[in-house]
């Protein structure tokens, strides 16, 4: 497997930055009731963790060990202050609903996990797409919660009504206790899928059946 | 002289220039997209004021928006009466009838909520309601800032207590334009409490600085 491949394949699936590393879970309570924070959320995150990723392993062999958490800090409030400056003036819509949520993205722990973990021991291109992949690895799992959240919560998905008027909402899937449900869920579905993929692995595959000696 | 990475100087100088370098292209970012920045918060609240007094809605074209307002908005000198704290106050003549709008700011769940209230100077109708800023909680209290839950205050009467009540309905809006009352947001009843105070004060407002007219 290629080392853009093997990246792609972790962020997405093996070592998922939701559901493996259990990181970044703050957010995702927080803005998956609505399918269009949550995308502005997930391109914010995937773009503030790669450039983060890719500035700071151009600069892993300048950074003294001593500092290293400090300018990774620095780093990613960087991006994210510049998401927060260009949705401001190009996008005010978005960046008024959101509002304090792009600045709390400098606390979401995937970006100082892929700091800490990746970027320091990898090339900058390596690292940019590791950025990109944990940023959608946490992004298709953030959409599939709001999918549910949006549609149960408020009958709609993007704002757009889905079911009539004779839907009753279910008040708690607007409420954070829903994302801990569904988070959980998501955790528990897969754990199953993975050990059940991993014991297949494991398992030695049948050896091809030896046709019984043709009788005389 | 070379200094070793894990060196007091080298720490020093490195965490120096590295702050200085990214603060000082924030700031260059943060300088260029200033007028922009500034040209947002005008249309925004031109936008604000001429929604709230039922002149523009979301199909306004943005040229538009500064003509109307420009040529139907009267900024007025009185800002606040006696009681009140209205930052700004707009008048509007409408099919003939005097209208005014307060912009007020008030506190919120996380942070201070500015809106525009227009109604007629003896503060008995809501004309319109429009939140301009607010830092509620995305998805729960930030839908104040959605059109359906504005729309609900269009034309609302005012009861005699001179409120408007935000309280627990439907969660699709409340239709009753004579009832004094309005749904609030679902999950987010501290919201809407504070929403309930705004509209209060802005009304005393409107009131206050009609009377003085």
């Amino acid at each position: 497997m290629s080392p853009a491949r093997k990246v792609f394949n972790e962020g997405l699936w093996s070592n998922n930055p939701i559901f493996v590393q259990v990181l970044g879970i703050c957010s995702t309570l927080a803005v998956t009731n609505n399918l269009s924070n949550t995308l502005v959320m997930v391109l914010g995150v995937t773009f503030a963790t790669a450039m983060g990723s890719f500035t700071l392993s151009l600069l892993k062999d300048l950074i003294p060990r001593k500092v290293r958490m400090i300018v990774q800090v620095l780093v990613i409030s960087f991006y994210v202050i510049i998401v927060d400056i260009l949705l401001k003036a190009y996008q005010p819509a978005i960046s008024k609903q959101l509002g304090p949520y792009v600045g709390l993205i400098i606390t979401n722990c995937i970006l100082m996990g892929r700091a800490e973990a990746f970027a320091a021991a990898n090339k900058p291109g390596l690292s940019f797409l590791d950025g990109i992949a944990n940023g959608l690895g946490y992004g298709w799992v953030l959409i599939s919660i709001a999918f549910v959240r949006e549609l149960l919560g408020f009958g709609t998905l993007f704002g757009l009504k889905i079911f009539g008027d004779g839907f009753t909402p279910w008040t708690i899937m607007v409420m954070a206790p829903s994302a801990f449900f569904l988070v959980a869920l998501a955790l528990w579905i897969a754990n199953i899928v993975k050990a059940k993929a991993e014991a297949a692995a494991k398992t030695p595959k049948p050896k091809a059946a030896v046709p019984a000696p043709a009788k005389q | 002289m070379k200094l070793k990475k894990e060196s007091l100087g080298y720490v020093v100088v490195f965490t120096f220039i590295v702050c200085v370098a990214f603060v000082l292209l924030l700031s260059v970012a943060n300088q260029v997209t200033l007028p922009q920045v500034k040209a947002n918060q005008n249309y925004a609240s031109h936008y604000a004021v001429l929604a709230a007094f039922g002149l523009a809605d979301a199909s306004t074209p943005k040229a538009e928006v500064e003509n109307l307002f420009a040529s139907k908005i009267t900024e007025l000198s009185t800002q606040a009466g006696p009681t009140s704290a209205a930052s700004a106050t707009y008048s509007a003549d409408i099919d003939g009838a005097r209208y005014l709008a307060v912009r007020i700011t008030n506190p919120g769940l996380w942070g201070p909520i500015t809106a525009i209230l227009a109604a007629d100077p003896a503060a008995e109708r809501i004309l319109g309601f429009e939140v301009l800023e607010q830092q509620e909680t995305p998805g729960l209290g930030g839908r104040i800032g959605e059109a359906w839950f504005a729309e609900q205050f269009r034309g609302e009467k005012v009861g005699p207590d001179g409120k408007v009540s935000v309280t627990q309905g439907s969660g699709k809006g409340d239709p009753d334009r004579e009832n004094s009352k309005v749904d609030a947001v679902t999950g987010a009843s501290r919201t809407s409490d504070f929403v309930q105070i705004l509209v209060a004060k802005a009304l005393t407002a409107v009131k206050e600085i009609g009377g003085s007219l």
